[in-house]
């Protein structure tokens, strides 16, 4: 098994630029990113940096309320205005108009969710209206000319209240706010379990709803040609193939003649995945007022309507032998799914999150159960880690619990509970099999990093000091590369979960490569054109990557659940390979050699023994074009596509450790160092890892210490806006140091495991373990997220962490 | 949200804190941006026609109306008030078409619900007032409870509450003025015949 | 209601008529095409939209551009010369300053002012400089290594050329 390590401080990874770099040396390089100049130029072009000739403006009116019925809608005032184009409503429509939940479970209560509301509010994002006007000024006047008659009703927003039976119904017809029940593992066993275990430690943890906060508000260009029935969406989308399917039926429009394209998307971070009611809306205005309308949301508007992620309120238990061996793990999950199922939302507190309970741990006996829950906020679907950060939380709290409970080092007991190297693949009792992973080996980097052992000294004297520093450990475990077609259609999925990707020579030698992925700032380009200069032989610069348009390339499923390189990168490879195969039957044919003497390195074939008769694949590409010379049974050109679909998941895993010092004053909380240490497999350009475990780390922190949506009794979100909502500035994110080892996967050709979400996923619980570890002097056992001064001062003062 | 407070008045009796706070025509000049508030009939309120027949000027309140004529127009029990406030919040200035009903009005207590709404925002709330005879004057102990909707409630309390404090601020600074000008104002037996009313 | 106004953009002039209310960056994005500068928050919160307007970094989303007739107004898309990137675009690059590139131009600009005050900064003095600058992707670490890295470049360059660097102003 290779390992490889690499170590940075602050300065992190050097970058090299792509040109000094040998093509042989280009994958695994921390080269430039090339998509860099035109963003850093102002030449990058967003959604709402197109303008299209003749194009009128379109905004959305949403409700004042987060549950009400609607008694009337008078758009008359709107539509007399001055440069308004159109106004409408639902009875306007005469399209499905529902939008699609594309994952099912067995228990799941499916609702309808009409992209515009009809006689019911259930979330104060729900659309009401859309203006269509000449300028996006005016639309917004309009908006505030429609009258709305509502009859306002009791509103529920908490997911353990919407259980409640006196709880108001966002659902009328339902008759009840579950939305399903779901359990994974075995509850005879795991009762079993806690009976023969010596001690068994309870939590009660709650992972706050949070808002994504991509920084480009989400957006929609669409453009109708009536001539010949052809739509064309420019929008923010992570899979703008998923998005033309979904919107397909939901506008009643053919998907041969829908075109979706992703231009630069910035930012996402699950929130562009979903088919929100809001391009179809624009496709609508587009089509009825039969030229190009745009529209791009306030941030108030994406804070009401982006969906939200985590939510969840659980309860746990551990049972723990004495010399710190788990037997087994009940949870119990109460999950906010918000006012309506979003796109995969079902998958996200189900498999996404009871599957990956048994964290890093050899866990005989899991048995977890969810319900998901329907209330008056928005829509709760994936956001960066979805599913995974929340149960990394899980298994992380309560696995320092349980260490403080039986008096043993928290690194020991969780060290005590890891599988050995040589016990990969590793099948766990909740239906996951572990591709491969050692990870002894990130937490004793870790450690060593942060000098664990001196620290327990330092952190005792300090003490002394009336000082209060606190470690905190977090050795998390996520599966990723979303994955397997079939095993997730068994899982209730109602799509594969492949990937496709074309590799194809120009004549002149340069290669065209598209993936069904859709990159909006992971830098997809440089990485897939590493990828396939690596496998060509050919100068990196002769490689172009194109993505997120669905008429680039035959299908994709885009890009989410760290997935684009192990599943995307991967279709990449088997296509270059299959055209390497090609061309070397060309090759050989022109070389007057037999295939299987043919050997091909660096770009070069050349005849086995005979290195002098050789011939460069890019020379190749242009006989296969020209066809004058190539073997009978072979047809012209040269491409390759490959709908790559892997046989597993992917399972990055690491140690991160949080080191803080808190001041029981103030409640103020101070990094004194950040380490994470990843295994996330080869990687293709560790520059561009450490970059997304740099940003996954400071949304994880961001959720630990800052951030959380909030709302008011009546389901008004009060934290509306980014003055309301913290976004974490530079000042609130601390230098960190990151360092990896590499366990190759097995599961895919380029051994990759996926590293967008790892940061997230690992980061809260080694902050709130490290707080909670600082201030065990006072009898802190727990905090609730975020971890704002006031909830630490009470807590330090014997209020509890609850606010 | 919940507000409350208590405000000092010196120099003056309960009864005329009790007949400035009853007078409609007081209220309406003390509430920044209240462009009209007068007595309404159940059912809907047609606020655009209620505009059109607003007076261009108000009558005389405390100390040149008579006391008699501000009882005749006093709140009362049960009554109905409409009332168009133009409030600014931040970037936003909604005109709320707001209505109240006093609900109990007992000398010296008070208690109103109302709702207002504007195109993008409305508010729900309910609000009471009990004066207190101090030694030397009266303080008027208020409190309200509101919910918010709609855009105004997404800026949230940091901008809801500086706006409610400013209002009430500017509300009772100006009760409190007109209260004073009738307390020095004693040349036509003002105080006496305003005692005389309970 | 709409008023003639003429706007000076990177040098050149431009006439429009806009409304009293009409934001700098409405103008800027709408009406003349520089769409570099982006529209983040629209409270003055996230500098997506951060430009400078006379030589200051200015957010347009919350400036009239009624109000900006007569100042000289720089956007990103004139930071770099001659199709030479700014010292600051070039560490951007080479640290991997950015991803998904929606803050850039802000966090650009709000640095390259900084550094014209404050050639030499540490770590510490460039995250509270750029705190008026919210980046979702990169947790910031980067940034500030470009930022430091930035200002190593144009220090060096302002030695080479005996002057101070203008930064593409």
């Amino acid at each position: 098994m290779a390992t490889e390590e690499r170590r940075s401080g602050p300065d992190g990874v050097e970058t090299v630029d792509a040109d000094d770099v040998d093509a042989a040396d280009i994958l695994g390089s921390a080269i430039e990113r090339r998509e860099d100049p035109s963003l850093l130029t102002g030449d990058a072009e967003y959604t709402d940096d197109i303008q299209l000739p003749d194009s009128a403006h379109a905004a959305i009116l949403r409700s004042q309320y987060a549950h009400a019925r609607i008694e009337g809608i008078d758009t008359s005032e709107a539509e007399a205005m001055d440069d308004v184009v159109d106004v409408f409503t639902a009875e306007d429509i005469d399209v499905p108009g529902n939008l699609p939940t594309a994952w099912d479970l067995d228990t799941l209560r499916t609702v309808d969710h009409p992209v515009l509301a009809e006689d019911r509010i259930r979330y104060q994002g729900d659309a009401l209206a859309v203006v269509v006007a000449e300028e996006r000024y005016q639309a917004h006047d309009a908006v505030d000319r429609i009258d709305v008659d509502y009859d306002r009703l009791e509103a529920v927003t908490d997911p353990e209240t919407a259980l409640d039976d006196d709880a108001p119904v966002v659902h009328e017809e339902e008759g009840t706010n579950t939305a399903f029940d779901w359990e994974i593992g075995d509850a005879d066993e795991t009762d079993a379990a806690f009976a023969e275990a010596d001690h068994a430690v309870g939590i009660d943890v709650t992972n706050q709803l949070l808002i994504p906060n991509a920084m480009e508000p989400r957006a929609a260009i669409a453009d109708y040609d009536d001539s010949d029935d052809e739509l064309t969406l420019h929008m923010t989308t992570q899979n703008p193939h998923v998005h033309r399917l979904l919107l397909s039926g939901v506008i009643d429009h053919p998907e041969h003649k829908l075109r979706v394209r992703a231009p630069d998307v910035g930012g996402g971070f699950g929130s562009k995945i979903h088919h929100y009611a809001d391009e179809a809306l624009v496709a609508l205005a587009a089509k009825r007022a039969e030229r190009p309308v745009k529209w791009q949301a306030t941030r108030t508007e994406t804070y009401l309507t982006d969906a939200q992620g985590r939510g969840h309120e659980t309860h746990a238990e551990l049972a723990v032998d004495d010399d710190g061996t788990i037997r087994g793990l009940r949870v119990d999950t109460a999950a906010n799914m918000g006012a309506y199922l979003s796109t995969f939302a079902p998958a996200v507190p189900t498999y996404l999150y009871g599957t990956l309970l048994s964290g890093q741990y050899d866990i005989p006996a899991i048995h977890c159960e969810v319900s998901g829950v329907f209330t008056n906020v928005p829509p709760v679907d994936a956001y960066r880690g979805a599913g995974r950060p929340e149960a990394s939380f899980v298994v992380e709290r309560i696995v320092k619990e349980a260490a403080d409970a039986i008096g043993m080092d928290p690194t020991e007991l969780r060290r005590h509970n890891f599988p050995d190297p040589d016990e990969f693949p590793h099948a766990t009792p909740v239906a996951m099999e572990y591709d491969s992973g050692d990870y002894d080996k990130t937490l004793d980097r870790a450690l060593d990093l942060v000098d664990y052992d001196e620290f327990r000294e330092r952190q005792e004297r300090a003490r002394e000091e009336g000082r209060y520093i606190g470690v905190g450990l977090s050795c998390y475990i996520e599966a990723c590369g979303l994955a397997p077609s079939e095993l997730v259609g068994e899982l209730g999925a109602g799509a594969g979960l492949w990937e496709s990707g074309l590799v194809r020579f120009t004549p002149s030698g340069t290669v065209k490569a598209a993936v069904g992925t859709s990159g909006h700032g992971q830098g997809h380009d440089t990485t897939y054109a590493q990828v396939v200069a690596n496998e060509l032989g050919v100068d990196y610069d002769d490689v172009d990557v194109d993505e997120g348009d669905t008429d680039a390339l035959p299908q994709g499923m885009g890009t989410y659940g760290s997935r684009s390189a192990a599943v995307g990168g991967s279709a990449l490879v088997q296509s270059a390979r299959k055209v390497v195969d090609k061309a070397r039957k060309i090759a050989a044919h022109q070389l007057e050699a037999d295939p299987i003497d043919v050997e091909f390195e660096d770009g070069e074939f050349y005849v086995a023994g005979a290195p002098d008769r050789s011939m460069g694949v890019q020379d190749v590409a242009l006989e296969a074009y020209l066809a004058h010379d190539i073997p009978d049974d072979i047809e012209p050109g040269l491409e390759a596509t490959t709908f790559f679909d892997p046989d597993n998941f992917v399972f990055p895993f690491g140690t991160h450790v949080a080191v803080v010092e808190v001041d029981p004053d103030t409640g103020e909380i101070e990094f004194e160092d950040y380490v994470a240490v990843d295994d996330v497999g080869n990687q293709i350009n560790p520059k561009i890892v450490e970059g997304q475990i740099h940003g996954g780390v400071a949304q994880g922190v961001g959720q630990a210490l800052y951030e959380g949506a909030e709302y008011d009794e009546n389901g008004q979100l009060v934290t509306g806006s980014m003055q309301d909502y913290t976004v974490p500035k530079a000042e609130h994110i601390p230098d960190m140091e990151t360092d990896s080892t590499t366990t190759p996967s097995p599961v895919n050709p380029l051994g990759v495991k996926g590293v967008g979400e790892a940061g997230t996923i690992a980061a809260p619980q080694a902050v709130v373990n490290a707080v909670v570890d600082a201030l065990e002097p006072f009898g802190v056992e727990d905090i609730d997220m975020p971890l704002t001064n006031e909830r630490v001062w009470r807590a330090a003062h014997g209020n509890g962490g609850d606010s | 949200m919940e507000f409350d407070g208590t405000v000092s008045i010196e120099g003056v009796t309960m009864d005329e804190v009790w007949l400035a706070l009853s007078d409609p025509v007081m209220i309406k000049q003390a509430l920044p941006g209240c462009q009209f508030l007068v007595e309404v009939e159940e059912g809907d309120v047609d606020f655009d026609a209620l505009a059109a027949s607003a007076p261009d000027e108000d009558p005389p309140t405390l100390p040149e109306a008579s006391p008699e004529d501000i009882a005749e127009r006093a709140f009362v029990e049960g009554g109905r008030y409409a009332a168009l406030m133009e409030i600014s919040v931040g970037s936003v200035s909604p005109s709320f078409e707001t209505v109240v009903t006093i609900e109990e009005r007992e000398f010296p207590h008070m208690y109103a619900g109302g709702e207002g709404s504007a195109s993008n925002s409305s508010f729900e709330m309910s609000s009471w007032m009990d004066l207190v005879e101090t030694e030397d004057g009266v303080d008027v102990e208020w409190g309200a409870e509101a919910d918010v909707f709609g855009r105004v409630a997404q800026m949230g309390q940091r901008v809801i509450n500086p706006v409610a404090n400013r209002v009430v601020g500017r509300f009772f600074d100006s009760v409190e003025s007109q209260i004073s000008d009738v307390s020095t104002d004693d040349s036509s037996g003002l105080r006496d015949r305003v005692s005389g009313l309970f | 209601m709409e008023r003639d106004i003429t706007l000076t953009v990177n040098g050149t002039e431009h006439e429009l008529s806009v409304e009293p209310r009409t934001l700098l960056i409405h103008a800027l994005r709408d009406e003349m095409g520089y769409t570099g500068p982006n529209v983040g928050c629209e409270s003055s919160t996230c500098g997506t939209c951060t430009v400078h307007v006379d030589g200051k970094a200015v957010k347009a989303c919350t400036e009239l551009a009624v109000r900006a007739e007569g100042s000289e107004i720089t956007t990103i898309e004139a930071l770099n010369e001659d199709g030479e990137l700014h010292p600051l675009q070039e560490s951007f690059q080479e640290e991997h300053g950015l991803q998904c590139g929606y803050c850039t131009p802000g966090m650009v600009m709000t640095a390259a002012e900084f550094l014209e005050e404050e050639p030499d900064p540490d770590r510490e003095e460039i995250r509270e400089a750029l705190e008026g600058n919210l980046c979702r992707c990169t947790g910031y670490q980067n940034i500030v290594n470009a930022v430091e890295t930035g200002a190593e470049k144009m220090r060096t360059e302002t030695a080479a050329d005996g002057g101070t660097v203008e930064g593409g102003d």
